[in-house]
């Protein structure tokens, strides 16, 4: 910027001085590198100002020490470091106000080692600070006027004004570049979650017995859960929550996590896994830091669990109404070498129809520091959930711990174990639309298929349950939001198709299939449920749900078994 | 699914190919109707109809009693297997005017 006219009644003497003041704060302003700008501007500023020699210090970030970072002039001092309190660049600073030397032989602070040095007569100083409201930056110095005089009250004003300008674009570039930085860091924070996330185990079908969720209060975790299924047809699992928040914790979590997956598979039993994590984290581990963990192995034959805890929240057993927390354990992994090394204890638990929640206290103490949930308040939770099916009814437990999308405080992670002996072959939860059927049809064909049916009677109950679903869309939700649930027991020789909505219960005697002599369109599908079906009826909805409807169908004849 | 129309022998041929459920009556339902507003007359191919629900039946229904009140063509032809059982299931295979062929639904 170049200010090409000047006004007719400022002095010539002023009118240069704004000219530099106006061109300099364009400079500064432009720059993308202040430094290398102050560089340039040095010889410029010090021209225009009649100094025969300048240079510029800025404040080192670590030892507080004022260096010299550009210089103009007959000797070069870039590089020069002046530690606390020496000299006349100092005292600018100090004071946060411009000095000026007329003759430096009057002056006590005026260092005289660096003339020494250089050769360099400095006659005369002028001085001013550059700082931020209470951010010290650092200082221009200005040496000798040409012609042998002395810097004047008039320099001073415009160096101070320069030297504020300077500052405010350097205070401006050092926060562009701690946004730079920060964003970088974000970045690579959102790259350690993603590792992280791919060390959780895949998401198995609803039918499969053990199932898991992890919702990190931040990008990275200090929970994390896994199951690993055994050649030996046991499925282990674990949960684990490592102290501490953050990268140190989302690390050891990491550590923990490889631990687990690597012995699951050699060591005999929970509590043998437990005991050689202790020994290699408390081996290893920074101080301060552990980990509490449950380790198990699940029997799906048998619906037995055999656990190990080492200082986690007490799992719970739901079983039927009964509720038991277990509360057996040992103290958290790598505290103090040895403790775990006459082993660590398991108990076994015979879930007897019912499913083991294993979580962290994210879980038991989300919400305000008032109304920790505890484990009873996650049987609460869990209590008009229990009828979902293992991934989404944890999906719904966390949804509540999350409503309204606040932030966790914790890291939060949920393992259910079920027996799965007497549960449906298939049991999944749909979103109430029409674009779910086509799913909900292909998912009910290959279980009657699993279930040795085939023939024609496949498509007839797929016909009859799509049709069920649609009542279910149309009229109990009408059109709105919801979920359904489907589930099919049976065998080759009978079919138990049970479908379980959210709505508003309706009356079953509202529900009644239309008179075929009369055709119009609509009214078809109660019809043909019935027509397919042998037995279609309305049951007592369980807790938490609005209807249930069950439909039987005899698989009779030949052709519709698979030979 | 999908819908593919084309005129032949002064008629339009309307196959209907994949599923036709809830989700895609409405389309198949508002296809027939605006062919039914110009007074043509229809041959449905529903050879490759893989399934079709209640819904698809109330489509076709509504642009046969149309057809009936226009005094136009509107056949069903060459109904696949699984179709055929849903239009039974329904007592409207004795309803419906059916064709074996797309072409002896065009000269019926």
């Amino acid at each position: 910027m170049r200010v090409e006219e000047r006004p007719q009644h400022l002095p010539a003497a002023l009118a240069d001085d704004l000219d530099l003041i106006a061109e300099m704060t364009a400079d500064f302003a432009r720059s993308l590198d202040i430094e290398e700008t102050l560089r340039l501007g040095l010889a410029h500023i010090s021209s225009r100002m009649e100094a025969e020699a300048a240079s510029i210090f800025l404040m080192e970030p670590g030892t507080g020490d004022l260096v010299c970072r550009a210089c103009w002039g007959p000797s070069d001092v870039t590089g020069l470091r002046l530690p606390k309190g020496q000299g006349i660049v100092w005292r600018a600073v100090n004071r946060n106000a411009t000095e000026l030397v007329r003759d430096t032989t009057d002056d006590p602070d005026f260092a005289h080692q660096i003339d020494n040095n250089t050769g360099f007569i400095t006659r005369s100083i002028l001085c001013a600070p550059m700082a931020v409201r209470d951010e010290r930056l650092g200082a221009i110095e200005l040496f000798n006027k040409k012609g042998g005089g002395s810097f004047d009250a008039d320099d001073r004003r415009v160096l101070q004004a320069l030297a504020a300008s300077a500052a405010l674009a350097l205070i401006n570039a050092r926060q562009a570049a701690d946004m730079a930085e920060q964003k970088a860091l974000k970045h690579e924070l959102s790259l350690a979650a993603d590792i992280q996330r791919a060390m959780l185990p895949p998401e198995r079908p609803p039918e499969f017995p053990i199932h898991g969720i992890n919702l990190p209060a931040r990008g990275v975790s200090g929970d994390f859960f896994d199951v690993v299924e055994l050649t030996n047809g046991k499925i282990a699992f674990a949960v684990a929550d490592v102290s501490g928040k953050g990268m140190n914790a989302a690390m050891l979590m990491s550590k923990t996590a490889s631990l687990f997956r690597c012995l699951a598979k050699r060591l005999d039993g929970p509590g043998a896994v437990l005991a050689a994590i202790d020994s290699e984290l408390a081996e290893t581990s920074s101080a301060g830091m552990f980990v509490t963990m449950i380790a198990g192995i699940l029997d799906p034959a048998t619906g037995t669990v055999v656990l190990a805890n080492a200082g986690h929240e007490p799992p719970l057993l739901c079983c039927g109404a009964s509720l038991t927390r277990i509360d057996e354990g040992m103290p958290p992994l790598g505290i103090v070498p040895d403790l775990f090394a006459l082993g660590c204890p398991e108990s076994a638990i015979e879930l007897n129809g019912g499913a083991l929640y294993l979580f962290t206290d994210g879980l038991t103490e989300a919400g305000s520091t008032d109304s920790m949930l505890g484990s009873d308040g996650v049987a609460r939770m869990l209590a008009p959930h229990r009828i979902r099916p293992a991934p989404d009814r944890l999906r719904a437990v966390v949804a509540q711990v999350d409503e309204a999308g606040l932030a966790l405080k914790d890291d939060l992670t949920m393992l259910v174990v079920e027996d799965m002996r007497n549960q449906p072959a298939l049991n999944r939860q749909y979103q109430a639309r029409p674009a779910s059927l086509t799913l909900i049809r292909h998912d009910l064909g290959q279980i009657l298929h699993q279930l040795g049916i085939s023939g024609p009677v496949i498509p007839d109950i797929v016909l009859a349950v799509d049709e069920a679903c649609q009542n279910v869309i149309r009229h109990a939700y009408g059109g709105g939001e919801g979920e359904m649930i489907v589930q099919v027991r049976g065998d080759h020789d009978h079919v138990d198709v049970r479908l379980i909505d959210f709505a508003p219960t309706i009356d079953p005697a509202s529900v009644c299939p239309r008179d075929l002599n009369d055709v119009r369109p609509g009214g078809l599908g109660t019809h043909f449920i019935r027509e397919v079906m042998d037995d279609v009826e309305f049951l007592a909805p369980p807790p938490g749900t609005g209807n249930l409807l069950r439909m039987g169908k005899r698989i009779g004849g030949h052709e519709n078994r698979k030979p | 699914m999908k819908i593919e129309s084309r005129e032949r022998d002064g008629a339009v041929v309307v196959a209907l190919v994949g599923e036709v459920d809830l989700q895609h009556s409405p389309t198949v339902r508002k296809h027939l109707m605006d062919l039914m507003f110009e007074r043509r007359p229809v041959v449905v191919d529903m050879g490759s109809v893989e399934y079709i629900d209640s819904s698809g039946i109330a489509s076709l229904v509504e642009a046969y009693q149309a057809a009936r009140k226009n005094g136009t063509r509107f056949v069903l032809a060459a109904v696949s297997q699984p179709a055929m059982r849903v239009l039974q299931l329904a007592r409207l295979d004795k309803v419906f005017a059916l064709a074996d062929t797309v072409e002896a639904g065009l000269s019926a």
